[in-house]
């Protein structure tokens, strides 16, 4: 009696087991690295399901998009300040000197085909990135999720947006144009005032006098290798802590300070997330095929001694920009030597105030109430009005340095006079995140006050009785406010989504694996 | 319950088959087949979103077509796979417990007690070793540094302070010609170098010319005139020259308004009086600019009398007035 | 007035007797370029660059005033960089190369730009622009004499003049309220009392440079108008206007490089007519017809715009995506 192939078949399926190749796969694996007890861990990892926390996951992946596109521009980009003479597709740069970095990133632009989409696309995605890593940050500080356990975690988020800032700051000064330049001859400027070792460090990093010939080559491996290293780290050490000590979450039915509720790693989130992934990496594309930024080529390449009027950093460094404008040229001099206070104190002291206050936050909110517990649970903003009016006040503070970096342009808008202007902003960035702060704080401690606010109040039916009495009645909830809110249960071993029988007949389980309760929201 | 604490979560229940209707998954899992139809169609259009994108790449069709084509069918791509995730896989709420990180007291005790004690070992029999081991290894850091620091660059000695301007140096424009009487008209403005810094053939000027040497030179009416005591003879014919580089941060002033005889700053807008020898008068910039004390030399091209009595541009530490 | 023969003389005159005059003017000129020691009467030497101003004000042309008059902004251009000029009787008519000629209106002119100077500019310039009032007080609007051909053809055909608000820091571009033949009606009046340079420019810009152009815009230009044009405010109240504006003709922007209004600097000798017009021409030729590779400009005002983009529609958009994928309570 001979065996059909079928047959063979069949028995080799059967000896597979009932899990088939995958089986087979887990089986190798776990012989090897001991994934089967870990994995399944890692696979019901459960991820709070709010909005709010997939903010950090814009700044993850504008940071994927970032690697990618600058792979690319990596492959053309000459980090030389070495002249050339311009010969390419732009017309009015023709015979013209100019620098190879500029040189290379203008063909770039023109002559490398998909080039200027990819420049674009970066340089979107890096103002993206800076943004929702505020945005984050933000979220993080109004829900308090930075309290023990989390202190070091917050203090690793503040590293990476500094360096954030300052990997914006290089890269955007690669291309050697004559705004950027400018950006630079001021970071140089701001360097040397500072005391003692301000001539040195200046000297030093640019191997000489400004502008040198050494600053391209060594911000381009700055921005290539150190930075997206040290970023990467601390990105996996932020990362890796977060799986280490698992999600916070809001307060709600269900979620207590030992529990984490949300939906499980595998395979929802990791659909949403890798779909979010591509949204990410769309928006940075259509960003860069349908608006315009950074046209270095208008610019010309840089000459230290051009200027243009109207020129701004890029928006993380505006608020650098107008702490420079409104300062008072209080500069000191005497015995041999200058302090130049009217660039040290908004441009060195003043961040270096904002980023120590930012670093040690958890330290100081920890010494002033006093909590030492630990805390999975987020505060709602409205419950910690001081935290949350403090948090407003420096947002409002920053955002009006930003404001006062454009003072010119607003000058020339409103039709008012520019030194009117600059006045205005010396006087609005300390009225108003006195304003903001006060203001919030009172909006907070009346939200708490008020019972359901945020909710739609329910309607109520008026009834006259004969002898002309007024009764009120509750009305019946909007059938939008009732919602069937599960208890949360673990994930369970096998979720089998049996198809429909014909069509549409939906079919309901005999037994309802948990509770069901009515939610009015 | 401790015990359940260190536990990672475990299924504890097996749980019968969950079916589309099931309250762990959407509402719009009701009806699958319509929700699976329209991310399929989703995908579709994604796909031809990339056929487009490869299409207009080879045969390099216009900018907007090429980032819109990959820009849309990501998004396409991305919404389809997350509308996947969102009405068509299992929602929750799931539980996941927290085990709690600490451990015991005895463990913590345990911890301690062997790093205490077996520091002690290093400590308290070896004080020497360990102390010229900490020394060595601190030299070393030190050390480590002086390579990584100084090797960067060239003390700056002097670099700050000096620049090209000589007594006779000619001025010229940028592209090499040189200044004469009647290069400017009283309300005029142009940007001069000295003269060895610029090469008329190629118009290229050298690095210093153009970041240090920079000088803006104006021309005022009414002829001669001091913008401070002991500069007499400093502005020969109403010609008077100021370091073009901004004494705030460095920036070169270019804008000049001759009816306010004002130049300003375009980077933060200080505000300099020409005819006062450049005095901030409004905005951050600290200090006048430098002034070029200029002459007429024997062929009538305007040269400078000598260098700047100063330092050009912003503050430093060693800087002297 | 509606009637057809008014409307055809004036016809007649923008359309005919204005260029057709210039024309013959250039013409001359040019003709006078190629025939050197021509026979028409004063015209001088043209080979020599490095002419002094001293010569201008020989008896070959006349008086013409180079360093300005009394009173108010003395004007000159360069006449001494010209390569020929070319008078008749006295009087100085155009001067100018192949790349920028300048010419002054014609002597028609005269009486049409004394009615209308009358109606329109003696108010407050007084009636013979000299910036007296008929009871010798000082009038609001400066001094004209010898302010040249060129300023008040910019001033006039630029819309800022009649100024619509005496009070104002700076005359702001506006609708024209005189049509360019009275503009030059009014320069050839106004010249006739002090003859001044510059002239009328009248540029050609084929074959000019728009790199050498470029170049030399971001050096002198870029520090007030902006690098790509757009304008700015500048000290007390005052402006660099725009001049991506397509209403910005290259004769205005020759006109204001050589005669410096308001507070602009006045180029005469530090730029040549080959770098004016090769500055008009990336003006006029690139910065008005702006070619953004990229997408939209964003109103080409720089990071401040690109960062509010980045983040109302980069971060807003996709947190309005995080709003939809996650749970709202």
């Amino acid at each position: 009696m001979s065996t059909t192939s079928a047959d063979t078949k069949r028995s080799a399926r059967a000896a597979m087991g009932p899990y088939g190749h995958v089986g087979k796969l887990v089986d190798e694996l776990d012989d090897r690295f001991g994934v089967a007890k870990g994995g399944r861990v890692l696979l019901d990892k459960i991820f709070p399901d709010h909005w709010s926390f997939m903010l950090g996951e814009i700044a993850l992946y504008s940071f994927v998009v970032l690697l990618a596109t600058g792979v690319f521009l990596s492959l053309y980009f000459v980090p030389s300040t070495d002249q050339v003479v311009y010969h390419g597709a732009y017309r009015p740069l023709q015979g013209q000197w100019v620098s190879q970095a500029y040189n290379s990133t203008v063909h770039i632009s023109f002559d490398v085909r998909g080039g200027l989409l990819v420049r674009q696309m970066h340089h979107w995605a890096a103002d993206i990135f800076t943004g929702s890593i505020v945005v984050h940050m933000g979220r993080i500080f109004l829900t308090g999720a930075f309290r023990k356990p989390r202190e070091l975690n917050w203090t690793i988020g503040i590293l990476m947006l500094i360096l954030a800032i300052f990997e914006g700051f290089i890269g955007y000064s690669l291309p050697d144009d004559l705004i950027s330049g400018t950006g630079l001859r001021i970071g140089y400027s701001i360097a040397e005032s500072i005391p003692f070792v301000g001539s040195y460090l200046v000297s030093f990093l640019w191997g000489g006098r400004f502008p040198g010939d050494i600053i391209i080559p060594r911000f381009f491996i700055i921005h290539v290798l150190i930075i997206p290293l040290v970023l990467l780290g601390l990105i996996a050490a932020h990362l890796g802590l977060l799986v280490r000590q698992k999600h916070t979450q809001f307060a709600g039915e269900g979620r207590t300070e030992h529990n984490v509720v949300g939906s499980p790693m595998f395979p929802t989130f990791a659909a949403k997330t890798t779909g979010f992934l591509f949204m990410v990496t769309a928006v940075s594309a259509l960003l860069g095929a349908f608006a315009q930024i950074n046209p270095i080529w208008q610019f010309g390449s840089y000459d230290a001694s051009k200027i243009s009027y109207a020129v701004q950093p890029d928006w993380y460094m505006g608020w650098l920009d107008g702490a420079l404008r409104i300062m008072p040229s209080w500069e000191f001099a005497g015995w041999g030597h200058t302090i130049p206070f009217e660039v040290l104190l908004p441009a060195v002291v003043f961040p270096g105030l904002i980023f120590t206050i930012a670093l040690l936050w958890p330290a100081i909110e920890q010494r002033y109430t006093g909590d030492n517990e630990i805390h999975h649970l987020l505060d709602r903003p409205r419950n910690r009005p001081k935290r949350t009016a403090a948090g407003v006040a420096m947002f409002a503070l920053l955002f009006t340095l930003f404001a006062a970096s454009s003072t010119d342009v607003m000058a020339n808008f409103f039709h008012v006079s520019l030194n009117a202007t600059l006045w205005f902003f010396r006087v609005a960035v300390i009225v108003v995140p006195i304003i903001a702060g006060f203001v919030t704080y009172q909006l907070c401690r009346e939200m708490q006050g008020v019972h359901g606010i945020g909710k739609r109040k329910r309607a109520v039916i008026v009834r006259r009785s004969a002898q002309g009495e007024y009764t009120t009645v509750p009305a019946a909830p909007r059938p939008d406010d009732e919602r069937t809110e599960l208890d949360p249960e673990p994930v369970p071993v096998r979720i089998d989504i049996e198809p429909l029988g014909n069509g549409d007949e939906v079919r309901q389980p005999a037994v309802s694996p948990t509770g069901v309760r009515q939610v009015t929201r | 319950m401790s015990d359940a604490d260190h536990q990672p979560s475990r299924t504890r229940v097996p749980m019968p088959m969950a079916a589309m209707s099931d309250p762990h998954m959407s509402d719009a899992a009701q009806q699958p087949a319509r929700v699976e139809m329209i991310i399929a169609i989703v995908f579709v259009l994604a796909l031809g979103c990339f056929v487009l994108f490869g299409i207009a790449y080879t045969q390099n069709w216009d900018y907007w077509t090429l980032g819109g084509s990959i820009g849309a069918g990501l998004f396409l791509l991305g919404f389809g796979l997350t509308a996947w995730g969102k009405y068509l896989m299992p929602q929750g709420p799931f539980v996941e417990e927290r085990h709690t990180l600490r451990g015991t007291q005895e463990e913590r005790d345990a911890m301690s007690a062997a790093l205490v004690e077996r520091t002690a070992v290093v400590v308290k029999r070896r004080k020497m070793l360990g102390g010229l081991f900490a020394a060595g290894a601190g030299i070393f850091g030190i050390v480590a540094l002086f390579p990584l620091i100084r090797s960067l660059g060239p003390l700056p000695a002097n670099s700050l302070e000096v620049t090209d301007w000589r007594r006779g140096t000619v001025l010229v424009d940028s592209t090499g010609r040189r200044v004469r009487r009647d290069t400017l008209v009283p309300g005029g403005l142009i940007t001069v170098y000295p003269e060895h810094t610029v090469d008329p053939r190629t118009g290229f000027i050298t690095e210093d010319g153009q970041a240090v040497d920079q000088t803006v030179l104006l021309r005022l009416p009414g002829g001669p005139f001091t913008t401070m005591p002991g500069r007499e003879t400093w502005t020969p014919e109403g010609y008077v020259a100021y370091s073009k580089l901004c004494t705030h941060l460095g920036c070169p002033v270019g804008l000049y308004e001759q009816e306010l005889e004002l130049l300003v700053c375009p980077c933060h807008q200080s505000m300099f009086k020409v005819r006062d020898g450049a005095v901030p008068t409004f905005g951050p910039a600290p200090r006048p600019l430098p002034q070029l004390p200029l002459m007429f030399n024997d062929d009538g091209d305007l040269a400078a009398q000598g260098p700047y009595d100063q330092a050009v541009g912003p503050g430093f530490w060693e800087r002297t007035t | 007035m509606g009637s057809v023969r008014a409307q055809t003389t004036r016809t007649f005159r923008t359309k005919v007797l204005l260029p057709g005059g210039l024309l013959a003017v250039a013409a001359m000129a040019s003709l006078a370029m190629l025939i050197p020691g021509a026979a028409a009467a004063g015209h001088s030497d043209s080979s020599s660059v490095d002419i002094s101003p001293d010569q201008v004000t020989t008896k070959a042309c006349g008086t013409v005033s180079v360093k300005g008059v009394t009173g108010s902004t003395p004007n000159a251009g360069n006449p001494f960089l010209s390569s020929s000029k070319t008078c008749l009787n006295g009087s100085l008519i155009s001067y100018g190369n192949h790349y920028i000629t300048y010419a002054n209106p014609p002597k028609a002119f005269v009486d049409a730009g004394r009615l209308l100077f009358a109606q329109a500019c003696s108010s407050c310039h007084g009636s013979t622009a000299n910036g007296v009032s008929p009871d010798g007080t000082a009038t609001i609007g400066p001094n004209l004499q010898g302010v040249g051909a060129a300023t008040v053809d910019f001033w006039v055909s630029t819309g800022r003049m009649p100024a619509a608000d005496v009070k104002a820091v700076e005359a702001e571009r506006k609708e024209t309220r005189l049509t360019a033949v009275q503009a030059l009606e009014l320069a050839a009046w106004v010249n006739s009392l002090v003859p001044s340079v510059p002239a009328v420019p009248f540029p050609h810009l084929q074959g000019a440079d728009q790199s050498a152009g470029q170049d030399l815009f971001s050096l002198n230009c870029a520090a007030c108008h902006t690098i790509e044009g757009s304008g700015d405010a500048l000290a007390f109240g005052t402006n660099a206007p725009s001049i991506v504006n397509k209403s910005v003709t290259a004769q205005q922007v020759v006109e204001a490089i050589r005669t410096g209004p308001a507070n602009m600097p006045r180029f005469s000798g530090n730029l040549t007519d080959k770098q004016v017009a090769d500055i008009t021409s990336y003006v006029t030729g690139r910065l008005q017809h702006p070619v953004n590779p990229g997408g939209f400009s964003l109103g080409g005002v720089g990071p401040v715009a690109e960062g509010f983009v980045a983040l109302l529609i980069g971060v807003g958009g996709l947190a309005l995506i995080c709003f939809w994928i996650g749970e709202r309570s």
